[in-house]
């Protein structure tokens, strides 16, 4: 025990590597979750079931598309503040008409990434402030939606959807396994492809990646589309889940959505991402919200905790980055 | 040329226009003003009567004041994203004293106002000695702060004096006490901005945090002051808000954040700060709600009021971004 | 004669193992104005800093109106009466003249509030007593740089400073702008200023300095009134080394072939068209003065700024250039601020290491997270480079390593043409030796490589051929013999150098067919 302490955890700990920070960062994140569900455990023994943590997951699938998405973005120093206003396009858009549910899905897929294109001209070929202009088309695309709504989504959700939300294959919740390929998608481009370290560097330091030649506002642009086409995709889950779309579906996922990806570990200041990590967040705040439940306190608590994780936790990466 | 000090009439309205920080831009704020009145004219033949007029600024004093707030934090450099959680906590505060008389009236006033400076005074610490984002910060406390009013009483609660809510309806002389009120706070802080050395600070802080420091600015302290004077203002809008609605809603802050930020860029602040002032503001504010107005009264519906916003807050960006890249 | 109100005795300063500056005296008389001569890196910012409480001396001391002084922070000195107008001002360009000069010392009523017409009417007093023509209330974002200059000095003297230190102020002004300038330092000396006044434009220093002191390597080399002497005088105190060994043999296979060719290249920074040839396998130095436009002109060829004239890569014209567009064709840049826009500085070195090529090696599905690590290890054994670990962030290596990673980087591409904007900036000797030895044998490889250096010694013992800048202009090519640092000096300083030969000598060591 001593032995696996000294030659491996603790110099991981210790470590000062780009990579070992990482890990240590992903290996307190655990630990905290761990605690979280431990202290849920002893309070409420019926936590632990397999069931029961089968469903938090399930929850936090929806959160958890748009976390992967919005800290892309985080990365190449932007925000994304249109991702609510996307996933609730998309729901209304799944209760149209009889068309097939894939015509649905791609419709809803390509008006993420339409979005997202435009999100990506501004902030690229235009200069606005990812903020102003995430902002801009957030009440834009609402007031599409509203005028096309006129206000009330009608119209019934196809069964698929909420299979896709709540069902399972071989036991397995189907939108956990889409996560699942999803997030090993976004590892794999975000860590073993080219277009990955560009991003990563161009976080890190916009000028030198533009001498070394990456191709600055292209970057940009596609990192948007990508943020608006996990939004659509949240979107189509989170409806399937609850049963009901309105038009404000997913509202407030993109403040949470960038707490969340602070929280694990992706620096406002840009270079930084890890899809473990902001999975593991995602996880934290909805096993969070589930102990005020459990705990019988009022559900506004949770805003309370959440709040105070997000200043709690920029406040601790920062110092970190200070040492 | 270098003036000379003769204070002839040209050279004091130069001075004003200098205080106010008045600037081409404003010209084209003004064009629209008159081009929305022009529209709303003709577009209904309720628009252009007084009455109509000053509902319309009445309605939106508790969004002059925020944005007013907003203001000076962006200019400082920073923002403010708290007003959601921190309205909807301050209006169910002062509600909660259920003040009928005269007396505890004023108490609620004074602890509301205390209240609001000190919670901005806690955004402002936490950023300025910290050195977490404000955008990370407000964000989290308006989120506490939510969870803390609806903790209280999840359904709008409390009370107010009755001759406080009819101080809120008053006019004076048609025209109501909240835009007058407004009107003086926009123009007090305006003066102040020029003429206190606190209002230097902040543009000099966000204009050039480091050289601002290496000047002598005490800059930690000067966010400290500008994110407690946002929650003085907030406290003044949630007051007012009491006053209008006779109860205090823990949701009454909703959708504020965000909303208080269109009118500050739109009429001209840059979001890194530094650069505008309260009187693009005020011209925003005005432009903005006169439009929301016209379009009301045409019948447009607020979907399509949404769209136009958010191609007016892209517009204003794109025509400014140039200003920046000094 | 009247005693040192500002004076630096027995002064050293290091940082680390870095001997930055030994055993230095310095003195400065109250109306006069001396002149701080040296190479960059000679310690010249150093001993200001020194003198005005941002760094705290490793031995000796600061004397202030002959009292030992021991300033912990700037605002100390400032106080004290040592102003400083340093090259990058912070003025702050949203706010008027009037309020960037008395930020923080505004004039106030009695309510406390800013009297504005007190901060007018002072202003303006100021600025009549310095013969300057602004407006108090103009905004300075609208002003030139040099208007912001004088901004910046006047608000240097708002408080009665005894001790003026200006840092290459005219390495932005126009000759008229200059001109002023020295006026207004005239006038001021005529009223007991002392000034300090750091240069290497020698025709200035002539013109406005009473006195000089030469520092060179960290220490005086020469110091006195400045009628005891001549260009000739000064550049032997500020240069001439010992080349010894660092420096490895010329080009050993001259040749004729150009690689890389400017036309009648022209931008907003240097205003005079600019020609010039490169040979395979020549090094060719591009030396002058800060601010004589030499970024710029790299930045031109590189396509980092915009340009008119052309640029022709083994004869083949490379329009509309970009970074991406000039690596992909063959030419790789190594920029002068690497903090700015050359390191990734929170990455590992690794990464740093393959980040213009990041493809590289690896296998069309997915780029192996130790690949790297593995490419690095290369440059690591190669170049000397000392570094625990290619995981570490490469800010926490020095400087010398960090541009030896860079340089690595730049050849991955395996580039024909390298520009190198100050290669050995910020670079311990050894490494440099290390360096040197390497550009070399990459030339007689067949690469060709451009090096801008404000060292001269760096120049003079690298070079093949050396092209000097001065203003915005190419003035003199210079080959084989003709290069020295004297030589190079005198062109880049000062107009009238004696016995140059301008008609730029564009022969190749081998001559051109």
């Amino acid at each position: 025990m001593k032995a696996l302490l000294n030659n491996s955890l603790l110099p991981m700990m210790r470590t000062q590597t780009v990579a070992g920070s990482q890990r240590r960062e992903l290996i307190l994140l655990s630990l905290f979750l761990v605690l979280i569900w431990g202290v849920t455990a002893m309070l409420s023994p019926r936590f632990l079931s397999i069931d029961n943590l089968t469903d938090i997951l399930v929850q936090a699938a929806p959160l958890g598309f748009v976390v992967l998405g919005q800290m892309l973005v985080i990365v190449v120093r932007g925000l994304d503040l249109s991702v609510a206003s996307i996933m609730a396009t998309a729901a209304v858009l799944s209760i149209g008409a009889n068309d097939s549910t894939i015509s649905i899905v791609l419709l809803a897929l390509a008006v993420g990434a339409i979005v997202g294109g435009v999100n990506g001209y501004l902030v690229a070929y235009r200069g606005v402030t990812p903020f102003l202009a995430t902002l801009a088309t957030m009440i834009v695309l609402q007031g599409i939606r509203f005028a096309y709504t006129k206000g009330a989504p009608g119209g019934s959700l196809p069964e698929t959807f909420r299979w896709m939300a709540t069902g399972s294959i071989g036991g397995i919740p189907v939108s956990l396994i889409v996560l699942a390929v999803v997030a090993v998608g976004i590892y794999w481009l975000l860590m073993r492809t080219k277009f990955g370290y560009q991003l990563r560097l161009f976080g890190d330091n916009p000028q030198s990646a533009y001498m070394t030649g990456a191709p600055v506002r292209k970057i940009q642009v596609i990192v948007f589309v990508l943020s608006g086409v996990l939004a659509a995709l949240a979107g189509l889950f989170l409806v399937g889940y609850v049963g009901i779309v309105d038009n404000w579906t997913g509202q407030g996922y993109e403040l949470d959505s960038i707490a969340a990806a602070v929280i694990g570990g992706a620096a406002l200041r840009g270079g930084k991402g890890s899809v473990a990590g902001v999975l593991l967040a995602t996880l934290i705040l909805v096993s969070l919200f589930n102990i005020v439940v459990i705990l019988g306190l009022s559900v506004e608590f949770q805003l309370v905790i959440k709040g105070l994780l997000i200043v709690l936790a920029a406040a601790v990466y920062l110092s970190k980055s200070r040492d | 040329m270098i003036n000379t000090n003769q204070q002839s009439s040209s050279a004091w309205l130069g001075n004003l226009a200098r205080a106010v920080r008045f600037e081409t831009m404003h010209w084209v704020i003004i064009g629209l003003i008159f081009a929305v009145f022009a529209l709303g004219s003709f577009g209904s033949e309720r628009f252009a009567t007084l009455t109509n007029i000053f509902n319309v600024q009445d309605q939106l004093v508790a969004l002059a004041i925020i944005a007013l707030a907003q203001t000076l934090v962006i200019l400082s450099g920073g923002i403010d994203l708290s007003f959601a959680g921190l309205l909807g906590l301050l209006c169910v505060f002062f509600a909660g004293f259920n003040a009928q008389d005269g007396e505890t009236l004023a108490l609620a006033f004074a602890a509301t106002l205390a209240l609001g400076a000190f919670l901005g005074a806690i955004n402002g610490a936490i950023t300025a000695f910290i050195g977490v984002h404000p955008f990370i910060v407000t964000l989290g406390t308006s989120t506490i702060l939510t969870g803390l009013a609806l903790l209280h009483s999840s359904q709008p609660g409390g009370s107010v004096a009755l001759f406080f809510e009819d101080v809120a309806y008053a006019r004076l002389g048609g025209v109501p006490y909240g835009f007058i009120f407004v009107v003086l706070l926009y123009i007090f802080t305006a003066f102040m901005l020029w003429r206190s050395n606190f209002g230097i600070r902040l543009y000099a802080i966000g204009n050039n945090e480091a050289a601002a420091k290496v000047s002598g600015v005490p800059v930690k302290q000067t966010k400290v002051l500008v994110y407690m004077l946002s929650g003085l203002l907030a406290s003044l809008a949630a007051i007012y808000m009491v006053g209008r609605f006779g109860v205090g809603d823990p949701r009454a802050g909703v959708g504020f954040d965000l909303r208080s930020i269109t009118p500050v860029i739109v009429g001209g602040t840059l979001l890194a700060g530094g650069f505008g002032g309260v009187l693009g503001t005020a011209l925003a504010v005005i432009l903005l709600s006169l439009l929301a107005n016209a379009l009301n009264l045409m019948n447009v519906s607020s979907f399509y009021q949404w769209i136009i916003e958010g191609v007016i807050i892209i517009c204003a960006v794109s025509v400014l971004v140039g200003r920046s890249k000094k | 004669m009247s005693t040192a109100i500002l004076a630096a005795r027995n002064l050293s300063k290091s940082f680390g193992p870095n001997q930055v500056l030994s055993d230095i005296e310095f003195e400065v008389h109250p109306g006069t104005a001396v002149a701080l001569c040296g190479e960059n890196g000679a310690g010249k910012s150093t001993l200001i800093k020194l003198m005005t409480g941002v760094y705290q001396p490793s031995s000796g001391h600061i004397e202030f109106c002959e009292k030992t002084v021991n300033w912990r922070t700037p605002s100390e000195g400032i106080r004290a009466g040592v102003a400083v107008v340093h090259q990058e001002f912070s003025t702050l360009s949203a706010l008027s003249v009037a309020e960037n000069i008395f930020l923080e010392a505004l004039p106030r009523n009695w309510l406390g509030l800013i009297d504005r017409k007190k901060l007018r009417e002072n202003t303006l007093a100021l600025l009549t007593s310095l013969e300057i023509q602004l407006d108090p209330d103009q905004i300075v974002g609208e002003l030139s740089v040099a208007q912001a200059q004088m901004v910046e000095i006047a608000k240097a003297l708002r408080t009665s400073a005894k001790v003026l230190i200006l840092d290459e102020p005219s390495a932005v002004l126009s000759q008229q702008e200059t001109a002023h300038l020295f006026k207004i330092i005239n006038s001021l000396r005529s009223k007991g200023l002392a000034v300090v006044y750091v240069s290497h434009r020698l025709d200035e220093i002539f013109e406005i300095c009473t006195d000089i002191a030469v520092i060179k390597d960290g220490v005086v080399t020469s110091a006195g009134a400045i009628k005891e002497y001549d260009h000739q005088k000064i550049i032997s105190a500020m240069v001439g080394r010992e080349l010894g060994d660092i420096f490895p043999d010329k080009a050993k296979y001259p040749t004729d072939e150009v690689v890389l060719e400017l036309k009648q290249l022209r931008n907003s920074s240097f205003d005079h068209a600019i020609d010039l040839t490169l040979g395979r396998g020549e090094i060719l130095g591009i030396a002058g003065l800060v601010g004589s436009g030499r970024t710029e002109l790299a930045q031109s060829i590189y396509g980092a700024k915009a340009a008119s004239g052309k640029v022709f890569l083994e004869g083949v014209e490379l329009a509309k250039r970009t970074p991406s567009k000039c690596l992909a064709a063959g030419i790789a840049m190594l920029t002068e601020g690497r903090k700015t826009d050359g390191l990734f500085g929170n990455s590992s070195v690794a990464h740093n290491y393959i980040s213009s090529t990041i493809c590289k090696g690896a296998n069309s599905l997915s780029i192996a997270p130790e690949l790297a690590a593995k490419r690095s290890a290369k440059v690591v054994a190669q170049f000397n480079v000392v570094v625990d670990d290619l995981g570490l962030p490469i800010s926490h290596l020095s400087g010398g390593n960090q541009q030896k990673i860079l340089l690595g980087r730049l050849l991955e591409n395996q580039p024909k043409v390298l520009i190198l904007d100050e290669p050995t900036r910020g670079v311990d000797v050894g490494a440099k030796a290390e360096i040197y030895r390497h550009l070399r044998e990459l030339a007689d490889q067949g690469l060709s490589i451009l090096v801008i250096s404000s060292e001269l010694i760096e120049v003079v013992g690298l070079c093949d051929r050396v092209c000097v800048m001065r203003d915005g202009e190419m003035v003199a090519t210079l080959a084989a013999d003709q290069i020295s640092e004297d030589r190079i000096m005198s062109i880049a300083a000062s107009e009238d150098a004696p016995q140059v030969d301008e008609t730029a000598v564009l022969q190749l060591a081998g001559g051109i067919a």
